[in-house]
């Protein structure tokens, strides 16, 4: 849907499973969808990742950073993935935008919390399904004027 | 993802490639059984229990590589394979478990498969009730700083039984004493098919534990090799350095069922089955080793072919093994005890002052622990000031033996016993006496710890014993109504693998509680409350006296009729027959002192002289030992009666609180008089 959205505002698409380190240096502006996994894990695909990307050095880049998170299910790690991402590449010199709003959302604790704002933009299919797409829309208009 | 609170020492690019190898090694060899353990069941050849561990791989490396064998003390559970095989079993270890052979290094076939052990190197044998074990570990870390030692305690479970009240009761008590104990709750989800969130209400259960002082949590993922390692590393920092106890949470899979008697598709949907797959810990391992250039694709083949070539092996020389043999099932019950070497029947012939009951255990405990450096002793209401011991019966002890030998438990008798069970897991040469209630009636809750410390012998096949004696004030007779009246013996008597004693004289009670607390195993020592200050029960008493387990002593000689009983009753036993002797009979009394081993010679050479019997107890006539006593007899002397055998004892009721109620639930003279009467003239 981001992708759809963004249109030919974005020009390429890459597969978080198979990214190379390579792949990620080309771009200096991402977008990357880290969903949260399990009580709060990155996914396999990122978090094998992680290893390339704690020696990359990111100086320059802008990154907005999207999640699939689960506020009933998992209110004690909602959406942590991103905020554990977020920090990772913030270590690595990347500029992190795309802070959001945490109004709207009940949990109970969050990575992705600083400074009272998400790092990104979470996104909660399982029980706020209906206003995803709205938050993609007014999330890809923020990234407009920060990217 | 690695964990950012605790230091990196392990990562994929840094960890060398001899390292990588050997944990490769393991988890190779390691997922191979657990594929293959269901196929012995296919073919009849055993492996009846097994829960498969697929998916837990990261934390049960981490767990056995974090253990130091023979110095570190571990707690593994029963989906624990891996750990015990990065903790250094072998292969063929494992899979003589899984068949119960003779030769499996920590039961010889007696236990469950799936619970592997190897008690020479304190790889500890469990039970299969999930989690009691983290009592254990509680223990034995106890001992690990009494003696000053730099080694850590580890206990592994699963993350739904962290629910049992004796988790919670071990890790009230790690905290308190600050104790180096790891507890790692490794969290699938799932209690067989119980999902977590009707477990407790916080989805990670350490959590629950944040209030607790002295307490380390850390959490990591259990399905990452590197983030495990580092969290398990920092756990035993955190014991050595710190002194106090650390939970560690893995977050796991729970890849394949429960067990091969659970079906998780009856639970669990396609889509969960298939993610849980997708992240296997192993096959992430290898993805990493690859991806990251450590090792290359014909490499892992190399090492996977090694794998399988060391299992084939394993596999024959396991299937060669001995069967245990039915012939040893009574082999490792009991342990054999301390023999008196001067009172070998427990008798004596000694003059002058007498001391009370409660004297006598007191004079008995402070001498014992003169003998023994390595006796300790703990209870509740144990030393405070002048008080020592509900009852005051180990007053005086902490003011000469010092407060790490004699100590203050918290109101939690489980935790009483289970510590005790698991601080003599450090040392042979460790004795330890325990108050394991306040009232013997208050012991229940202590139950699953006597059962459970009741087969550890059998259990390990002879390898582990706790050497525990359990002191209880029992009985009634003081108006003290429910938890403060009541006998249990006749409840404990029907399990297998700890003696019970139950004296009614002074004398008695010395010489029974030194040969317990001499002895290798477990004895229940009852002490008649009523009769700690009762004059009646007052003797004279040798300094060393002892007296041998399954003695009974004829405290009164006759000829027409015998009164087998112990405890409160053999005064009032011996008031009847005195009272009978005023009419013209002769009545013989005798006090067991020993339910469990009983002395049955002496019982039927009594019977074959008086061919009448009344057996008299305070516990309830229904189930109480009685029955057992006047089985036995039926069974083995019953061409010598010439009446059936008769029992008296308390009414099927419990004891009530009035002094009134009391006195008609209870047994006295008159009723055993009047029963005793009607046998004689039968």
């Amino acid at each position: 849907m981001i992708a759809e959205m963004l249109g030919e505002g974005a020009s390429a698409s890459l597969n978080a499973e198979t990214v190379t380190e390579e792949q990620f240096m080309q771009y200096e502006r991402l977008i990357l969808g880290v969903p949260t996994w399990f009580d709060g894990e990155l996914p396999n695909y990122w978090d094998e990742f992680v290893p390339a990307l704690e020696e990359l050095d990111l100086t320059g880049k802008k990154v907005a950073i999207y999640g699939l998170a689960d506020q009933v299910g998992y209110p004690e790690n909602f959406g942590d993935a991103v905020g554990l991402m977020a920090r990772l590449l913030r270590s690595r010199g990347a500029v992190i935008v795309g802070e959001t709003s945490t109004e709207g959302y009940t949990y109970e604790s969050s990575r992705a919390v600083e400074n009272g704002h998400f790092l990104g933009l979470i996104l909660d299919q399982e029980n706020q399904g209906r206003l995803t797409e709205g938050r993609i829309k007014k999330w890809l208009e923020t990234l407009k004027t920060s990217m | 993802m690695k964990n950012t609170e605790i230091p990196e020492i392990y990562s994929i690019k840094k960890t060398p490639k001899e390292t990588l190898a050997h944990w490769y090694r393991l988890m190779a060899v390691g997922r191979t059984i657990d594929e293959k353990a269901p196929n012995y069941l296919k073919q009849a050849i055993g492996w009846s229990y097994h829960g498969p561990y697929a998916g837990h791989d990261g934390i049960q490396l981490a767990i056995g590589q974090s253990f130091e064998k023979s110095k570190d003390h571990l707690f593994l559970y029963y989906r624990d394979m891996l750990s015990a095989l990065s903790a250094g079993m072998t292969a063929e270890e494992l899979i003589l478990n899984g068949i119960s052979k003779a030769t499996d290094p920590g039961t010889g076939g007696r236990h469950m498969s799936n619970h592997f052990s190897k008690p020479e190197w304190n790889i500890h044998n469990v039970s299969s009730l999930t989690g009691n074990h983290t009592l254990h570990a509680v223990g034995v870390a106890r001992a690990i700083k009494y003696y000053g030692e730099k080694a850590v305690s580890i206990s592994s479970q699963g993350e739904s039984s962290v629910s049992e009240g004796y988790v919670y009761e071990a890790i009230n008590g790690a905290t308190r004493e600050k104790l180096p104990v790891i507890f790692v709750f490794q969290d699938n989800g799932y209690g067989i098919s119980v999902p977590k969130k009707d477990q407790t209400a916080n989805r990670k259960v350490a959590n629950n534990f944040s209030g607790f002082k002295n307490l380390s949590i850390i959490h990591c993922n259990g399905k990452d090799v590197f983030d495990s390692m580092n969290a398990m590393a920092e756990a035993r920092r955190v014991a050595l350095e710190e002194g106090h106890p650390v939970i560690v949470q893995a977050n796991c899979v729970r890849i394949h069922s429960h067990s091969n008697s659970d079906k998780h598709e009856l639970y669990r949907n396609e889509n969960e089955r298939n993610y849980v797959q997708e992240y296997d810990p192993f096959a992430k391992f290898r993805r990493l080793l690859i991806r990251y250039n450590r090792f290359t694709e014909e490499e892992i083949r190399e090492m996977d072919d090694a794998a399988a070539l060391e299992i084939k092996q394993a596999h024959k020389a396991a299937m060669k093994a001995p069967d245990p043999d039915p012939a040893t099932i009574h082999d490792f019950v009991v342990p054999e005890p301390h023999q008196p070497e001067k009172y070998p029947d427990g008798t004596h012939q000694e003059s002058g002052e007498k001391k009370k009951l409660i004297t006598a255990l007191n004079e008995t405990l402070k001498a014992e622990f003169r003998h023994n450096p390595d006796t300790f002793i703990w209870g509740q209401d144990m030393a405070n000031k002048e008080k020592g011991g509900v009852f005051n019966v180990s007053k005086g002890l902490q003011k000469e033996f010092g407060k790490k030998r004699v100590f203050n438990a918290p109101i939690a008798e489980d935790f009483i016993v289970g510590t005790a069970n698991g601080m003599s897991r450090y040392s042979e040469k460790i004795r330890i006496v325990i108050e394991g209630a306040e009232f013997a009636d208050y012991f229940w809750p202590a139950m699953e710890q006597y059962v459970d410390s009741s087969h550890d012998y059998w259990r390990s096949n002879g390898k582990f014993t706790p050497n525990v004696t359990i002191r209880l004030a029992s009985g009634g007779y003081i108006g003290g109504g429910l938890y403060h009246s009541q006998n249990i013996e006749g409840s404990l008597a029907s399990i297998p693998g700890v003696r019970i004693v139950y004296p009614s004289f002074a004398d008695d009670a010395a010489g029974l509680l030194r040969t317990a607390m001499r002895s290798r195993g477990m004895t229940m020592f009852m002490e008649p409350k009523a009769l700690y200050q009762d004059p009646r029960a007052a003797t004279v008493i040798p300094d060393d006296f002892e007296v041998p387990f399954g003695k009974a002593r004829i405290r009164r000689e006759g000829s027409d009729l015998t009164l087998i009983t112990y405890g409160n009753t053999t005064h009032m036993s011996l008031d009847a027959a005195e009272q009978l002797a005023g009419e013209g009979f002769s009545v013989e009394v005798i006090d067991l002192r020993s339910l469990v081993p009983l002395d049955k010679e002496t019982l039927i050479a009594s019977v074959k002289k008086t061919n009448r019997v009344l057996v008299v107890h305070e516990d309830k006539v229904h189930g109480g030992f009685g029955g057992e006593v006047a089985s036995i007899l039926m069974e083995e002397a019953f061409e010598w009666l010439d009446a059936p055998v008769r029992r008296v004892g308390s009414t099927f009721t419990p004891v009530g609180f009035h002094r009134e109620l009391e006195k008609a639930i209870l047994p006295n003279t008159d009723k055993i008089y009047a029963a005793a009467k009607e046998l004689l003239i039968y």
